[in-house]
């Protein structure tokens, strides 16, 4: 790996500094497992780096009546995963966190590093997608919130701008009685990157019996994780049936595109997003109270 | 059941006593190659090719020889100007130069090296050596290697005659086959007439890593007195060491080979790997050199042999096996490396442990322009059980007869013929089978069949899941001719040193030795102190590898302390007045056998022949095992081995029919290992054994594309963790003494590897009636195969379904 400089600021306004002066030469490195492995590879190298763990107060995880969870982007995955406000206020995070690489990568890595890398085979974004999370981007500029659903634009790409670096998740609480559910598939050893991970959500209707709203979400298995909206209508005031299981898995399956990989092939990965489409929402469903079938 | 260690003088030897090495082990204390600094020390890195096949037309090392840092950069060209060099190695064919001359033959195959002050400075001057290349057309797997008129990787072959058992190999000429072995016994095409039911399949099984924890690495230097001074983590410290006198046309005195610890080798670390690069650039610098692979180059230094095997078999009515015929084909990569010993091995016992009259085989050496495969763990043989324990399934399962009893009624017993001729001796394999059956609780129900699978429940909608059992045999020979020698120095406080290069890899070796000396002289297993292997002071050995150590070394350590105990007791009977028969050594003394206290401690024995402290006594010796080369044009041999190992599997899975994923719930896996030295670290071996072949079995491949492997790396290549255990996994020791091993002991470190793949692929046939016939048995192909044999089945949906019976 080429030498570099690591960067300490003290303050966020520094690292925005640092952004802006070094520019091409500089990039942001959090926990550091994924760009240390890119680096080592040879696939990239900088001069610099900003090291944002020398930033004081980015690793928060806080509740805000009204407005949700706030967790920082320098929380690492292995905080997100064991805080008892998260598994109190979003379980699915905590399920998902879990799941996540090994316990030495999640000690490491962040919630910002993971979000921000736009590689495709990642298990957070899911959660995050069904929840309607933000994420919150601070430059020299200012500060701008994305949709979550509008973050991920292809592979290894985002919407943050060169000089923007992401502070916040912000987690809307999810509706009242909602259940949900996240299922990661391995297709080799079970500790391997994710083959495909689906997220749902579904709350029941206000009459019981039926579904009301229906969010899933998949990841690892395109370009960029998804939010699968038109799968809510399908759902919506339904009986969720095995045949309607079956129908959301199909359709979501349609709407999909996978990267054929060391993991799966095309038609593989179509399949196991209609398998775990249909198992996601199941237990996601049940969990809400809602008797499947 | 009886077991050496629990008579009398017994101590040491059949306990379970701790690794000597463990404490050192596990606080991270232990020294590896990779934790050595010499003073001085420059660092390598390697240059390698981008493409699978090229003639190098032209290297300009201009820039990299000016970058800053540099010490050396050589290239192939330089090689044939050095006078006194012989630039080209390997164990059978001497095929590879020590950096690419002519052509380059795989991606990934070194072309340049460069030493410098750091090994970022190396890797960095190495990116601006400047290479033009003529592509050449390539063979990018067997079958068009095989092709008539197909390009050649090799255009001439030199054989190496390094080893006893390879001295006869010679390529077919003009063709990409380094080596065809064939076995031709009775007449197969008769059998085959008269047959009731013929069998054919081709089953395959796919290049896999090593991945052992420690990369290759190796550190070179110029002492004084002109001794090149090479550690290195290797497997063959003595076969490096005659390796690197003869390249360098030294005297053998002149070449020292070290190795501490091996972080792991699994036969990816036998032979010459970066010895003759590292201790050139050292030769050429003067200076210390450390080369050390990154994981990616491990990717593309050996691996496990891609293999195509077809194999016919014809059977009567009532099931006898009258004929098989075998075609495998091993894809050996760029390089030989040892395969024509692997594919001489595999080759000869790939029709099986079976009684079969009629016996045709032929196994196929194949270059291609992959990187270089080798010896690993079962050295061939886990890839044609694959083969020929699947199909025997298979016909047991045609002619609706239980597949353990099948196997049991087919099975050579003691004193039965070989495929080679070879009498057969010692051979536990039916005790084998019989206990992995009984650990699965084979034979309640139908054949291979679980009771139902008990309903899996996921929110409350039964999971469609179906299980069965399978089981399969495995049968390898040990390695022969083959040489140990060791030296055993007892001293004079009743401590005892071995001198035996013998490395320790993990496999426990260091402990078995000093407990077959401490049984011996009769003293404490944590005062037996290994030297690990130097060959300026430790005696020749073949190799550790092959299963062979604990059989050869063992033997050889237990006859040179043999021989210090003649002298010890010689000594004592002068003092005590008694026949030297009558002594015995125990606990740190020598006595009567019949009057235990009319006796000397060690120390007074020493005392009483030397006038001084600290003296030693020394007794060595050396273990040689013979055998009869096969015959060139049948493969026939009176004693092809010294000794047979075999084991058994026993699997039961479950199979997930929506994804096609296949889960081991329990698995046995028993070796038939002589009698155990060491209990506890022969259930380690074969556990161990058994969790890698199961990574191997589920989803273990190395995948290339155009000659470039894309998924060398642990991003993209998964091993089996601690989570693919499965959750009851039981390793059986199967004990039948040897007649000539030490102790009744043979050794067990492939065994448990043999029977694996098919061990399981036999279990998936019995839960969904589909037979795989390539591994790895992803959930992909599984599901792929439900769908192409039975479109009915995946189109009923959101059904449950049962295992059969
Ligand atoms: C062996 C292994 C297995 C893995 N398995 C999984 C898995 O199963 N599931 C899964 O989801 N992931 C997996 N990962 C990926 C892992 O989750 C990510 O590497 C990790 O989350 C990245 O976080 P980091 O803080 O280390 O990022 P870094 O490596 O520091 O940075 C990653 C990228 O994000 C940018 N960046 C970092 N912080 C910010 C910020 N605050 N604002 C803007 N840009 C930023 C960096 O510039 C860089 O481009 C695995 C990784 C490894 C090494």
């Amino acid at each position: 790996m080429r030498p570099f400089k690591l960067l300490d600021p003290r303050s966020l306004d520094e690292a925005c500094q640092m952004l802006d002066r070094y520019g091409e030469d500089v990039k942001l490195m959090s926990g550091g497992t994924a760009i240390l492995i890119l680096l080592r590879q040879r696939v990239f190298s900088k001069p610099y780096f900003i090291n944002l763990k020398a930033v004081p107060g980015l690793d928060g995880i806080r509740d805000e009546p009204g407005t949700g969870l706030r967790i920082g982007a320098l929380a690492t995955l292995r905080a997100v995963e064991t805080s008892p406000i998260v598994r109190q206020r979003a379980p699915l995070i905590t399920e998902t966190f879990r799941l996540v690489a090994n316990v030495r990568v999640r000690n490491s890595g962040t919630l910002g590093g993971n979000l921000s890398h736009g590689d495709y085979r990642l298990d957070p974004p899911a959660p995050l997608l069904v929840l309607g999370a933000k994420a919150v981007a601070v430059s020299s500029r200012g500060r701008n919130t994305y949709e979550l659903k509008e973050f991920f634009r292809g592979l290894f790409e985002t919407a943050l701008q060169p000089d923007e670096i992401l502070t916040e998740v912000v987690v809307p609480d999810a509706p009242p009685k909602a259940g949900t559910a996240y299922f990661k598939y391995t297709s080799l050893s079970e500790t391997d990157w994710p083959c495909l991970g689906v997220a749902a959500l579904v709350t029941p209707s206000d009459g019981g019996g039926t579904c009301g709203e229906l969010r899933v979400a998949v990841t690892s298995v395109a370009e960029r994780p998804m939010l699968l909206e038109h799968l809510g209508p399908l759902a919506r005031g339904k009986r969720l049936t095995e045949r309607l299981l079956e129908e959301l898995g199909d359709a979501a399956a349609e709407r999909v595109d996978p990267i054929a990989d060391a993991r799966g092939s095309e038609w593989y990965k179509k399949e196991m997003v209609r398998v775990f489409v249909r198992r996601a929402v199941r237990e996601a469903a049940r969990r809400a109270g809602l008797a499947a079938g | 059941m009886t077991r050496t260690g629990e008579g009398r003088d017994a101590r040491a030897v059949g306990r379970s006593v701790p690794r000597v090495d463990g404490a050192e082990k596990v606080t991270g204390r232990a020294a590896y190659v990779t934790d050595c600094v010499v003073p001085g020390m420059l660092h390598a890195a390697l240059l390698r090719s981008p493409l699978p096949h090229a003639r190098i037309r032209r290297i300009d090392a201009g820039r990299a020889a000016t970058h800053p840092g540099v010490s050396a950069v050589v290239t192939g060209a330089d090689l044939v100007q050095m006078p006194g060099l012989d630039p080209y190695f390997g164990p059978a064919f001497q095929d590879q130069a020590i950096l690419a001359i002519d052509k380059v033959r795989f991606v990934g195959d070194p072309v340049a090296a460069v030493a410098a002050a750091t090994r970022e400075a190396a890797r960095e001057a190495a990116q601006l050596i400047e290479v033009e290349y003529e592509e050449l057309s390539a063979v990018l797997d067997v079958q068009a290697a095989l092709r008539a008129g197909a390009p050649l990787v090799h255009e001439r072959l030199r054989p190496s005659q390094a080893f006893a058992d390879l001295m006869g190999i010679e390529a077919e000429r003009q063709t990409n086959v380094c080596y065809h072995f064939k076995l031709r016994r009775g007449d197969v095409e008769r059998a085959f007439a008269e047959a009731a039911h013929v069998f054919e399949d081709t089953y395959t099984s796919p290049a896999a890593q090593h991945a052992p924890l420690e990369p290759h690495v190796t550190v070179a230097w110029v002492t004084e007195g002109g001794l090149l001074h090479v550690t290195s983590s290797t497997q063959s410290p003595s076969y490096v060491r005659l390796s690197l006198a003869r390249i360098f046309g030294l005297p053998l005195s002149k070449v020292r080979v070290t190795v501490p610890y091996l972080g792991g080798g699994y036969g990816a670390k036998t032979y010459d790997k970066l010895e003759p690069v590292t201790a050139l650039l050292a030769l050429r610098t003067r200076r210390p050199v450390k080369l050390q692979l990154t994981r990616e180059e491990e990717f593309v230094t050996i691996h496990k042999h891609a293999v195509t095997t077809r194999i016919r078999t014809g059977v009567a009515a009532d099931g006898r096996l009258l004929a098989r015929e075998v075609a495998v084909y091993w894809d050996s990569g760029a390089y030989a490396d040892i395969a024509p010993r692997v594919v001489h091995k595999s080759g000869y016992t790939a029709a099986g442990p079976y009684a079969i009259p009629n016996v045709k085989i032929d196994s196929y050496c194949v270059y291609t322009n992959r990187p270089p495969a080798g010896a690993f763990r079962g050295f061939g043989v886990p890839q044609v059980v694959w083969a020929y324990e699947s199909q025997t399934d298979a016909i047991a399962t045609r002619l609706g007869l239980d597949p353990v009893a099948y196997r049991r009624a087919h099975l050579l017993r003691e004193g039965d013929l070989f495929a080679t001729g070879t009498p057969m001796r010692s051979l536990a394999v039916i005790e084998c089978l019989d206990a992995v059956a009984r650990e699965i609780e084979w034979g309640s129900g139908l054949a291979g069949s679980s009771p139902p699978a008990p309903e899996v429940r996921e929110a409350g909608v039964p999971r469609r899941v179906l299980r069965g059992k399978g089981v399969a045999v495995g049968i390898k020979a040990a390695l022969a001719p083959s040489i140990s020698g060791a030296t055993v120095m007892l001293n004079a406080d009743g401590s005892a040193s071995v001198l035996s290069s013998t490395v320790e890899m993990g496999q426990g070796s260091d402990t078995l030795l000093a407990q077959i000396v401490a049984e011996a002289l009769g003293v404490r297993v944590p005062d037996v102190q290994v030297v690990h292997p130097d060959t300026a002071v430790t005696p020749y050995d073949t190799i550790t590898a092959a299963t062979r150590s604990t059989f050869h070394m063992g033997n050889a350590v237990l006859q040179a302390a043999a021989r210090v105990r003649e002298q010890l007791f010689a000594i004592a009977s002068d003092r005590l007045e008694v026949d030297p028969d009558l002594l015995r050594a125990r606990d740190g003394r020598v006595f009567v056998a019949e009057a235990e206290d009319r006796g000397l401690t060690i120390p007074e024995v020493f005392g009483a022949a030397f006038q001084a402290a600290g003296t030693t006594l020394v007794g060595e010796a050396v273990y040689q095992t013979s055998a009869i080369p096969t015959d060139h044009e049948t493969g026939q041999s009176e004693r092809v081995t010294v000794m047979w190992f075999v084991g058994a599997s026993a699997a039961e899975v479950e199979v997930d029919l929506e994804t096609g994923q296949v889960r081991v719930l329990r698995f046995a896996t028993a070796a038939d290992v002589g009698r155990p030295i060491n209990p506890h670290h022969c259930r380690q071996q074969i556990l161990g054994s058994a969790v890698t072949s199961i990574g191997q079995t589920l989803f273990e491949c190395l995948h290339f594309e155009g000659g470039q492997l894309t998924n060398g790396s642990f991003l993209d290549y998964m091993i089996a963790g601690y989570r693919d255990v499965p959750p009851i996994i039981t390793p059986i020791i199967v004990e039948r003494a040897h007649p000539e091993g030490p102790y009744g002991a043979k050794g067990v470190g492939e065994t448990g590897a043999l029977s694996v793949a098919a061990a399981i692929g036999n279990a998936v046939h019995a839960a969904l009636g589909v037979r795989l016939r390539d591994l790895p048995l992803t959930p992909e192909r599984v599901l792929q195969a439900m769908r192409e044999r039975e479109p009915a089945r995946a189109a009923r949906r959101g059904q449950v379904e049962r295992g059969p019976g």
